[in-house]
């Protein structure tokens, strides 16, 4: 009887191995009946939770027509690696189109993996994608290395419960830091809980929250304003703000989930990491600009591009590919299943899920608050792209989580982040302006 | 008697400990697998579920690659057995049978080899897989498995062998057996179990295995590579189907071969 069922589960085993050897070696199914060229990969790194794959790869893509398309997703530095591995092999690989944000093409550019793909920018004219956002688009030169896909941003989120502790005469609609930190404060002194969460596990994103909201809205910079007396006022207030945060923080890499369960009240995160949250209890929630500083309400600017590889099998499907992602209606489909924002100028639709209604509801008030800046994520890093978060991120944990004096780490991880910006020649960006060399740690 | 008792008693207690050490959180990650979505943020949660829902885990089975992925897995897993067992064998048995010179040396090397990390090799590897056309192929993945796994089966296998009496094969061979017959005839044999438990090991590094799976594969990838790229960044409710998903495997493996473990330990 043993024998009998061992050698049974011998057959059951051979025969799967069997079925994978005969699956594996057919290419994925797709396209049409009328011949469209290669297949192709599409990858990307945003996208990567699984939800949002599979409505990419159901919906969005589900009116193309082209050639076989593949969506691939992954952690950042995967894919990055292997559109670089692929563009030093040469000849024709399986990457047909690449979508990555903005600041992630610095380091590929240089290394020559792209395509000019002027013409097909200039064939999306008419869809008025905003002038800035293309001159971004050059990466610096003057080819067009890639066509702005979507964009997204950050904000903050609150609970209604905690609505009743604002502080006096605070409109949560144009908070400031000073007025955060109140709240923060009346919400652990009425209630005994710590309610401000920071997405600050290993894959959260907090340095992007110092690099676009904190430091330029203390300081009006942030490289060449990094050490700056605004700066220590910033540190000592964020010092204050943790007092009343909860010390689960750093096991946060999206605020959606501490903000569901109610371990937070308050947070500001990036969209794609809110949304849940809106979506499924909107009328728990209110989302609102992200607070201003004495220098101004700064917010992040993200935008997701969409380039060629030199080597991409298939080129003519790569540009059926971005024109398709660029009609108005995909681009529309793509804010209400993935929640990311059109770049060519579309009419929202009046029926927008809840959550997503005050999701734009609060981007377009942050956008339009009369004290708004913008700023880009960083630019011109390339592969120190990784060195400057961490720095950053070091800066923080070093500050707020350890308590170590505030002049001493700002030296420290100051002198770190210029030897960054001058082995890189990194200019400045952003908030810091222009410089003609690189850029100057202050 | 009555410490006989004790002895019993501190015996089974301290393994019915260990048994529940390991299986509470699998039973949590389990429950919360098949939580509906909505639930899954309760707080405190119920130790004992009070709804059901497999909307979670069908969604997570249906995305794309997840359930090829676990015929990929197999399929690099028996690549990289017979890679390895058929590169692994050889060399044991000369480290257990023979005295030739360098072979301290050349045990030593095998084990460096493990020392070696391979993160700083990811970009030239993919490069030179994809200048080879092995790139995206699970060939490619059981090649580099086979490599990691090497050292360990030649130190097992050896290991083995050694256990096998070389007179055994001597008195073959004085029977009229060749070299290669007496091998095969009765050294072979003799190995087998431990052999079986060098290819359990084997699998299990390769199950296992992610980083080599994820630079070396795009749309043929193996389980734990396709699991952990969408599972870090997805919603919670996916992370515990992704889990027990992938724990499930593993667990029903062990169960069938437990027994070849406990041979691997010596206790036949």
């Amino acid at each position: 009887m043993r024998g009998m069922s061992s050698r049974a589960s011998a057959l059951v085993a051979a025969a799967a191995i069997l079925v994978t050897a005969c699956s594996t070696t057919g290419t994925p199914a797709g396209g049409g009946a009328v011949d469209q060229g290669k297949p192709f990969v599409f990858a990307s790194t945003q996208f990567s939770p699984v939800t949002e794959q599979e409505n990419m790869r159901k919906k969005i893509l589900a009116a193309y027509q082209g050639a076989s398309v593949d969506f691939i997703t992954d952690q950042s530095a995967v894919i990055l690696n292997r559109i670089s591995a692929e563009a030093k092999a040469g000849g024709e690989q399986q990457i047909g189109l690449v979508g990555i944000e903005n600041g992630e093409f610095a380091a590929l550019v240089a290394a020559g993996a792209f395509d000019d793909i002027t013409k097909i920018a200039d064939k999306h004219k008419d869809q008025k994608i905003p002038q800035d956002m293309l001159t971004l688009g050059k990466v610096g030169g003057s080819a067009q290395v890639y066509i702005p896909w979507m964009q997204a941003t950050y904000f903050m989120v609150a609970s209604k419960q905690a609505l009743q502790y604002l502080p006096t005469g605070a409109d949560v609609n144009a908070l400031t830091y000073t007025q955060l930190v109140a709240w923060a404060k009346n919400i652990t002194d009425k209630t005994g809980q710590k309610k401000f969460g920071f997405p600050l596990a290993t894959d959260g994103l907090i340095h992007r929250l110092i690099q676009g909201y904190f430091y330029p809205s203390y300081t009006g910079g942030l490289v060449t304003t990094y050490k700056s007396a605004d700066a220590v006022t910033m540190w000592n207030d964020m010092k204050e703000l943790w007092k009343y945060s909860n010390p689960q923080s750093t096991t946060y890499s999206k605020l959606s989930e501490p903000l569901q369960s109610g371990e937070i009240w308050l947070g500001i995160d990036h969209v794609a990491r809110l949304i849940d949250v809106l979506k499924a209890k909107p009328d728990d929630f209110v989302a609102v600009p992200a607070p201003a500083g004495p220098k101004g309400r700064y917010y992040m600017s993200v935008v997701i591009g969409l380039g060629v590889p030199k080597s991409s099998p298939n080129k003519a499907g790569a540009e059926a590919l971005i024109d398709h992602l660029l009609k108005p209606e995909t681009q529309i489909l793509t804010l209400r299943e993935n929640s990311f924002f059109p770049v060519v100028s579309v009419t929202m639709p009046s029926d927008l899920n809840k959550g997503l209604q005050l999701e734009a509801d609060a981007v377009a008030k942050q956008a339009s608050a009369k004290d708004a800046k913008v700023v880009p994520l960083p630019v011109g890093l390339g592969a120190k792209g990784g060195e400057f978060n961490k720095a950053i991120t070091d800066t923080f944990v070093r500050i707020v989580l350890k308590n170590e004096a505030v002049p001493t780490v700002l030296d420290e991880q100051g002198a770190i982040i210029q030897k960054i910006m001058t082995d890189g020649s990194v200019k400045c960006w952003g908030p810091d302006g222009s410089s003609s060399g690189p850029c100057q740690v202050k | 008697m009555n410490a006989r008792v004790l002895d019993r008693s501190l015996l089974y207690g301290s393994a019915i400990f260990l048994a529940i050490w390991v299986l509470v959180p699998f039973y949590l990650i389990a429950i919360s697998a098949f939580t509906p979505q909505a639930k899954i943020f309760d707080y405190p949660k119920p130790l004992v579920p009070t709804s059901f829902s497999t909307e979670t885990m069908q969604f997570f089975l249906e995305a794309r690659g997840v359930l090829p992925s676990v015929l990929n897995s197999l399929l690099v897993a028996a690549f990289t057995i017979v890679f390895g067992l058929a590169l692994g064998t050889p060399a044991g048995y000369a480290l257990a049978r023979f005295r030739f010179r360098g072979r301290e040396a050349f045990q030593v090397i095998v084990l460096a080899t493990k020392m070696f990390p391979i993160a700083i090799l990811s970009i030239p590897l993919a490069v030179t897989f994809l200048q080879l056309g092995l790139y995206d192929n699970l060939v490619s993945v059981a090649l580099v498995h086979t490599a990691m796994a090497l050292p360990f089966i030649v130190l097992v296998t050896s290991g083995v062998f050694v256990a096998v009496s070389h007179e055994l094969e001597e008195a073959a061979q004085t029977l009229g057996c060749s070299r290669w017959g007496a091998f095969l005839r009765v050294a072979l044999p003799l190995a087998l179990p431990g052999l079986a438990a060098a290819a359990i090991f084997t699998f299990v590094i390769s199950w296992n295995e992610v980083f080599a799976a994820t630079i070396l594969t795009l749309r043929t990838r193996t389980l734990p590579a396709q699991v952990l790229a969408s599972l870090s960044t997805s919603p919670l409710a996916f992370k515990f189907a992704g889990g027990l998903f992938m724990v499930l495997p593993a667990i029903a493996f062990i169960f069938l071969i437990r027994k070849y473990l406990m041979n691997l330990w010596g206790s036949r």
